[in-house]
């Protein structure tokens, strides 16, 4: 893997992206040629609406594809804490082991789906800990039985019991381990959360659970699918707060997906558009509020409803991705739609520092 | 596909079984259920034409050549052979096809009709009358299928209009409990609520809004059990329940042959023709409608899932 | 401005059942002695988290939920009789059945949240619009349709989206189909249960833009039950904020926004994300989780949670009180 494909501070680098989806209806053309950078230790927004590719984006960055969607085309580099960079769609089965839950783990919109309904939710992260630290903990296990050891009995020192003396320190260190994870999620109570069941908690306390379990072996990267979408106004509050500060902590970049321009504002320090499947305009956090370049982060921001004036919507509607609109696939609704933007496919270029838009308005080259 | 109106219309109910038709051209599989099925069907409908009757006789009572007990083997003349008594096997297993399908559609039809009935009921009022009838549904299925059929035969009288009614008495109740699962399914969905909030009655509420929406299953099991109808009503005719000798039923030929199963002594084969012939025509009748009720799953399944 | 629907105590609670035989172990008080008044033709917007009964009280005053206690007074010809009086009485929908009910709801129509289930998936777009004109005998047939054409015409379809199904629309025009079929019947009141949570960003606005115009034309009383409260403060005339069961704050919408006093309101707007990075809002943090609404707190239900709670908040509900013109609170601290 050549080591120059990731800068100095980048992390992660989609590139070309195009993942296909083999549908009864037809072939629909999900990511056509996404484009995306990350930075180490930033979080960087990804605004979009239905069918824009933002979450199959996600999941591909997992390699998490969801059936029958196909990957067809690109790359997507990444560099872990081994300072190795990989593309993540041509690594086996084997090496994505590795990275999911360790380097790369996903906080999804549905708490209640993402958690097993069968198990308690302290068991479900002692799975995410027990998968990817093991070691450490058996370590930990073994040095407290070090200072157990003279303490037990002749008993516990038969071959038989040995182990399972063993697993029961191991189990000890597990949990005091969720327990620390849980008062790290603001948890008031942890020792009731611990031996609780999903059904059990609210929201609120469930999406806790599922970022606790993500957090759980520190990763580098952690991708927020809508995470607050489906939680109350005040809760989504809590829950922005615990995850800038978790991240603060941990030191994890994060990619953030969401529709909601105001949580994008609050907790983004970039933030890239997509539309129809590919990414249509990247820019600072500031500069996307102040200057938005591309006629839909245009639309979008003006279409947030403001007491007093009136409603403003985009024309038209999300194209059908089986039969996407040929060149640009915003033209049909956009206002300053030319010639060229029905027969080109715009490129994303840097029009300012930092700022990158695809559209033919802008940067003729 | 010949690119006819009728094929290009805009007619939304069409355009959903034009789209059905062409799912099932997918799959070998499924065309070869639907191949199948509609031999059978072919063969049900041609029956006079292919084995014509004879003026002043009952059409499903197989011509008889003599009265020798044993089977005659395919000749030129009988083209299937002879069973026992010398009854025509070719004209028997053309009509046994009359016969199967008048059992399996109207077991079906009936069994579904009974099974909308209270399965609806029981799923949408819930409460006191689910738990009755439920319970009514549980005593029967409690019962081995077969062994109550043939108690009820036994009662009824023998003959296949008993035997028709006894499966009809024994499978109802799974049809009560897809349709009332269904139900409970359908009526937690918002636009039932919504139909009660525009003014609709109970009963328009089911008739319009909820069976519609449970139709889809209830076909994919009504094509999946008539095979096992068809194979239920061969045992019992095979045990002598059924019709009587001579008549043009798959189950009743195969019970013609029970003393020649083992053939001739030295040649264990030698009356293949009296139960092989009938038992071909039984296995591919069930296997069709099974292959065809599998693909109709999985072409309506995304059609309900699709929202 | 006069009112056309009026709550008095209304309660609406659902029981717990549980153990062997169904017994009742308890009750969810999901409305909890609300009195509002709307007026007609303004847009009344009710807010609140989940679990407050916004919805529940959505649905029990157009009586699709029967309600335990209390009056429904509505109007639908616009103004209701002076309370108390014999004359508001007749008014009451609160004990209505059968026959009477049915032609209730010419008048008092609903909008879902989710256009996706909230339509049949198997009748055909015209048939689901025309349904309301068969099931009150207004007319059938060719007739049916015509009106149903003009309508579309109104919320912004085609003709050529008479014959199909819903699965063949986005969202937003699954929407419209919803608002057609609860206008059809031209009634005089509609809820609006979070009609723009299920759609996209951009479609939003053309919705909301389509409710205000059609309110205009048609002289349409809202009651707008949302959780948004952006879309909530550029649409709503007046809002009205409940807990846990109980409406907490009442006011006109840029009052409410400008200047809430109740503590939980305080709080729920300040936890809304402003689409500006520049502007850092300074957030009240409520403490611990939102309690069940069937096991609530006595006295002051948001007591436990308050950061300003006194004594008498844990033993004396506080009264809904007009503590500034037409600014109502239920709060010890006014």
């Amino acid at each position: 893997m050549p080591a120059q494909v990731l800068g100095e501070n980048e992390q992660l680098k989609v590139e070309d992206l195009v993942v296909r989806f083999y549908t009864y209806e037809g072939i629909v053309k999900a990511v056509e040629k996404a484009k995306l950078t990350l930075m180490k230790g930033e979080t960087l927004g990804v605004v979009g609406e239905t069918g824009s590719g933002k979450s199959v984006t996600a999941l591909t960055i997992m390699a998490l594809t969801p059936t029958p969607g196909k990957v067809e085309g690109g790359h997507i580099y990444f560099k872990g804490t081994t300072g190795e960079t990989v593309d993540v769609l041509s690594l086996k089965e084997a090496g994505l082991l590795k990275i999911r839950g360790k380097e790369i783990s996903m906080i999804f919109q549905e708490p209640n789906a993402a958690l097993d309904p069968l198990f308690k939710v302290g068991d479900q992260i002692a799975e995410a800990i027990l998968a990817h630290r093991l070691p450490e903990m058996l370590e930990k296990a073994n040095q407290l039985k070090k200072e157990k050891a003279n303490n037990s009995s002749f008993l516990k020192s038969l071959p038989i019991l040995r182990n399972r003396s063993r697993d029961k320190l191991l189990q000890q260190v597990v949990r005091k381990e969720i327990l620390e994870l849980l008062r790290l999620m603001e948890i008031s109570d942890p020792e009731r959360v611990i031996d609780a069941y999903p059904h059990e908690l609210s929201g609120g306390m469930q999406q806790r659970i599922v970022i606790a379990t993500a957090l759980a072996c520190s990763p580098t990267l952690l991708l927020a699918d809508e995470p607050t979408t489906n939680l109350d106004v005040t809760v989504q509050a809590q829950i922005l707060d615990l995850i800038t500060r978790l991240k603060r902590r941990f030191g994890s970049s994060i990619i953030y997906i969401t529709h909601d321009m105001g949580v994008i504002a609050e907790i983004c320090d970039r933030v890239a558009v997509m539309y129809a499947g590919s990414v249509v305009e990247v820019a600072p956090v500031l500069e996307i509020f102040k200057t938005p370049l591309h006629p839909y982060t245009k639309a979008l921001l003006e279409s947030i409803p403001r007491p007093g004036s009136s409603f403003k919507s985009i024309p038209g509607t999300v194209p059908n991705l089986v039969t996407p609109p040929s060149g640009c696939r915003f033209h049909p609704r956009c206002y300053h739609a030319m010639e060229k933007c029905s027969r080109e496919i715009p490129e994303l270029k840097e029009i300012s520092k930092g700022h990158c838009v695809a559209c033919f308005l802008y940067g003729d080259a | 596909m010949p690119k006819n109106r009728l094929w290009n219309s805009e007619h939304p109910r069409i355009k959903e079984l034009v789209f059905v038709l062409r799912k099932l051209k997918a799959s070998p599989l499924s065309i070869a259920g639907l191949s199948i099925v509609l031999l059978f069907t072919f063969l049900a409908i041609l029956a006079p034409v292919l084995a014509p009757t004879q003026p002043d006789r009952d059409p499903y009572i197989m011509p008889r050549e003599g009265y020798a007990s044993t089977p005659k083997p395919p000749n030129t003349e009988h083209l299937f052979g002879t069973t026992e008594g010398q009854y025509d096997l070719y004209y028997g297993v053309i009509w046994g096809t009359r016969s199967a399908y008048r059992i399996g559609v109207l077991v079906v039809a009936v069994s579904t009709i009974i099974g909308i009935a209270v399965g609806s009921l029981a799923g949408y009022f819930k409460g006191l009358i689910d738990e009755v009838l439920m319970r009514l549904t549980d005593i029967i299925l409690a019962f081995p299928g077969l062994i109550l059929a043939m108690a009820l035969v036994v009662a009824f009288g023998r003959g296949l209009d008993s035997i028709t009614l006894a499966i009809i008495l024994v499978g109802w109740p799974s049809y009560a409990r897809l349709v009332r699962g269904e139900f409970l399914k359908v009526t937690s969905e918002d636009f039932v609520e919504a139909a009660k909030a525009i003014g609709c009655s109970d009963f328009r509420v089911i008739i319009k809004h909820v069976i519609p929406n449970t139709i889809f299953p209830l076909i994919i099991m009504a094509s999946l059990d008539i095979g096992s109808i068809v194979l239920t009503a061969a045992a019992l005719s095979f045990l002598g329940l059924g019709a009587d000798p001579g008549y043009s039923d798959w189950g009743q030929i195969i019970s013609l042959s029970r003393n020649w199963i083992t053939g001739a002594p030295g040649n264990p084969f030698a009356y293949w023709h009296t139960f092989i012939i009938p038992g071909i025509f039984l296995f591919l009748f069930v296997i069709g409608w099974n292959l065809l009720g599998d693909a109709l799953r999985d072409v309506l399944d995304p059609m309900i899932r699709r929202r | 401005m006069k009112p056309i629907l009026v709550t008095k105590d209304l309660k609406k609670y659902f029981p717990i059942r549980g153990g062997l035989l169904g017994t009742r172990k308890g009750e969810v008080k999901a409305v909890d002695n609300v009195n509002l008044a709307i007026m007609k033709g303004e847009t009344f917007g009710l807010v609140g988290e989940s679990g407050c009964g916004k919805t529940t009280y959505g649905k029990t005053i157009i009586r699709l939920l029967k309600p335990d206690s209390g009056r429904i007074f509505f109007n639908s010809d616009g103004s209701l009789p002076e309370d108390p009086s014999d004359e508001l009485n007749q008014f009451d929908i609160a004990g209505l059945t059968r026959g009477k009910l049915k032609s209730l709801r010419r008048n008092m129509q609903i909008v879902y949240q989710n256009p996706s289930t909230s339509l049949n998936p198997r009748m055909l777009v015209k048939d689901i619009v025309a349904e309301p004109l068969i099931i009150h005998k207004i007319c059938k047939g060719e007739e049916a349709e015509k009106r149903v054409l003009a309508l579309f015409e109104d919320v912004g379809l085609a003709s050529e989206h008479l014959r199909r199904y819903p699965h063949e629309f986005s969202g937003g025009q699954r929407q419209r189909i919803a608002i057609a079929r609860a206008l059809i019947t031209h009634p005089k009141f509609i809820v609006l249960d979070e009609p723009t949570s299920s759609v996209d960003v951009s479609v939003r606005a053309s919705l909301l833009q389509l409710f205000k115009e059609l309110q205009q034309k048609m002289g349409l009383t809202y009651l707008f039950i949302s959780h948004d409260l952006s879309v909530v403060e550029a649409l709503c005339d007046r809002v009205a904020v409940m807990y846990l069961g109980k409406v907490v704050e009442v006011a006109g919408s840029e009052e409410l926004f400008d200047n809430p006093l109740h503590p939980y309101t305080k709080a729920l707007f300040s936890a809304i994300p402003i689409a500006d990075p520049k502007t850092k809002r300074k957030r009240i943090i409520l403490k611990g989780e939102p309690p069940s609404p069937a096991n609530p707190p006595a006295g002051c239900r948001f007591h436990p949670r308050c950061s300003q709670a006194m004594d008498v908040c844990r033993s004396e509900e506080p009264k809904l009180r007009e503590v500034k013109p037409k600014h109502m609170v239920a709060c010890h601290l006014y």
